[in-house]
């Protein structure tokens, strides 16, 4: 038997511990292998299929891959979502800036219309709007107690894709109105209160001291909402317009290739969320709530308050 | 007279709904004065505060500072709400230091501290920048102007927030417990620096929990409780042989 060493302290003898350099190995389960095997077993499962099902017609896939009815609905799916985020943001903000206000009425009608807007699906809103002329089939535009106004065909402005452009930025608005007020509540109250005590007057407190800290909220989730409106606007293919999936649906209506060029279209959307999430991916790191903090990089020295989090965002605004 | 860094309050009334946080206060501050408002939590001391440089609206009374009815003007035997904008100028020359410092996140210390000047009063950058500097020298944070609030601790965040406050000229500072956030090893430097500015004759009114500061430095102490005034007079005085009941009581828990 060993003769265990002791150390003596004061209120008796411990074990005392001899410092030696070894390894610590933390032995793999068998759970560990038979994860690994199941997911090996299901790409190879999936790869397996797809590549000995003919049906599949990958020499399709690839002849119309760059056709150019592909290629100009894809650059009708990117307009759609760029015209319908850009308005939306807009809109957006007004909506914020309305649901914020102290008087009850404004922020009563911009809650109105974020709960209208987000309880209906954005395929009903869709094929509601273009189908408004059954509605108002003539609205005039003009001056109220005036003769001066101009009469609009309701009909004939509201194209699919006028239709589009406008079910999708209203839908969209009304998400984006929640991103931005959801960032301005994350600023805190001493915040307003430190601007106001320095004399600044409500637009200047705004630009310079609370904008800039609801970004690292607002920022991320809005780059969210572009890959989401990417994806949406394939609904629009119900009202007729020639985005990407229309685009592909009418070249399968006349060849019958249906599930060659259903594919033709999930690559390219799948080739542009990915692209998109690069710099989202990016954004986030550098905004995200849960990475906001950092070590500094005078983490190690001894100096007070060295080592602690700090905020990414580096912008100086003076 | 300059009626400049003065505070003068008759019978100020301020009620959160039905909860009557102030009752009847009268205060006064002459210039180059240092006063402490002292008592226990929720008595009001800090809703007194901030209703001097207009963070909380006064429901009733009359409040004086720098000489001018501040935020209400009276006319045809009423008091008007002035506008933002010279609600504004008013606030500009009262300094504001605060429990939790609300320096500017995005911003860096020197930042912090030429953010009034510059965005305020329209001042030249470039002199902003020096000034900044020594103020931020002058509350031994020379050096420290780089870096961002959160990269420095507590003592020296409200010591930034000092030097932002007196970036405004102000002709008043006002304190609402600068030291109750801190570590206890940080609260010495920032009496440190106040201790400085009570030397070179500012106008001060603080609400504390520091009993020996307030006996070191201050002129007069107001005791507070459930939103009345209780005991107002020399601050030695008041906090040696207290005449109140209810400041006897207070002084003896806390002391």
């Amino acid at each position: 038997m060993d003769v265990i060493e002791t150390t003596t302290t004061r209120s008796g003898p411990v074990p005392s511990i001899r410092a030696e350099e070894k390894k610590r190995i933390t032995p793999k389960r068998p759970r560990d292998y038979v994860a690994w095997a199941v997911a090996i077993a299901i790409v190879a499962g999936l790869v397996w299929t797809a590549v000995t099902n003919e049906k599949y017609r990958w020499p399709v896939v690839f002849s119309y891959f760059t056709t150019q009815t592909i290629l100009n609905g894809l650059l009708v799916t990117l307009l759609l979502t760029a015209a319908s985020m850009g308005l939306g943001t807009l809109m957006g903000l007004v909506l914020a800036v309305m649901r914020m206000s102290h008087q009850r009425p404004v922020s009563g009608l911009a809650q109105l219309y974020i709960t209208f807007f987000r309880g209906t699906p954005v395929l009903v809103q869709l094929v509601f709007w273009f189908n408004i002329a059954a509605l108002y089939p003539n609205l005039s535009i003009g001056i109220p107690f005036t003769d001066i106004s101009t009469p609009v065909n309701v009909n004939a402005i509201m194209t699919p894709m006028t239709a589009a452009i406008v079910g999708l930025t209203l839908n969209q608005a009304a998400y984006m109105s929640e991103i931005i007020r959801g960032g301005f509540a994350s600023v805190s109250r001493g915040q307003h209160e430190a601007a106001e005590s320095l004399g600044m007057s409500g637009f200047t407190k705004l630009r310079h001291v609370i904008i800039p800290q609801t970004m690292p909220a607002i920022i991320p989730a809005t780059g969210n909402q572009v890959i989401g409106m990417l994806k949406e606007t394939s609904l629009v293919s119900v009202l007729g317009v020639a985005d990407l999936l229309q685009s592909a649906q009418a070249i399968y209506a006349r060849t019958y290739q249906t599930i060659p060029l259903l594919i033709v279209a999930s690559l390219w959307y799948l080739i542009m969320t990915l692209v998109l999430s690069v710099p989202q991916s990016m954004i986030e790191r550098r905004f995200s709530r849960s990475t906001r903090t950092r070590l500094t990089p005078a983490a190690t020295s001894a100096e007070p308050g060295a080592g602690q989090l700090v905020p990414p965002t580096r912008e100086s605004l003076l | 007279m300059n009626p400049d860094g003065t505070i003068v309050a008759r019978k100020l009334c301020k009620s959160f709904g039905r909860h009557q946080v102030l009752r009847d206060i009268d205060l006064t501050v002459a210039a180059g004065e240092i006063s402490c408002i002292i008592g226990p939590s929720g008595s009001g001391k800090s809703t007194l505060l901030r209703c001097i440089n207009g963070l909380e609206t006064v429901d009733r009374g009359v409040l004086k500072v720098n000489g001018e009815d501040f935020g209400y003007v009276e006319k045809d035997d009423a008091y008007h709400a002035v506008r933002p904008k010279r609600l504004a100028e008013q606030r500009a020359r009262i300094g504001m230091v605060f429990q939790q410092f609300n320096l500017f996140p995005n911003m860096t210390a020197e930042s912090n501290v030429m953010s009034g000047p510059v965005l305020v009063q329209k001042k030249d950058r470039v002199a902003c920048r020096e000034r900044a500097q020594e103020l931020l020298a002058s509350v031994g944070l020379s050096g420290c102007g780089h870096k961002y609030p959160a990269q420095l601790s507590g003592g020296q965040q409200q010591r930034v927030a000092i030097a932002r406050a007196l970036a405004m000229e102000p002709t008043i500072m006002l304190f609402d417990e600068p030291t109750s956030a801190l570590d206890p090893e940080r609260v010495g430097e920032v009496l440190a620096v106040m201790r400085d500015l009570a030397g070179n004759g500012m106008t001060m009114l603080l609400v504390t929990h520091e009993m020996a500061f307030a006996r070191e430095v201050a002129d007069e102490v107001l005791f507070m409780d459930e939103g009345i005034a209780v005991e107002r007079g020399d601050a030695r005085e008041v906090l040696a042989n207290p005449r109140e009941k209810r400041t006897q009581a207070f002084l003896e828990r806390v002391l």
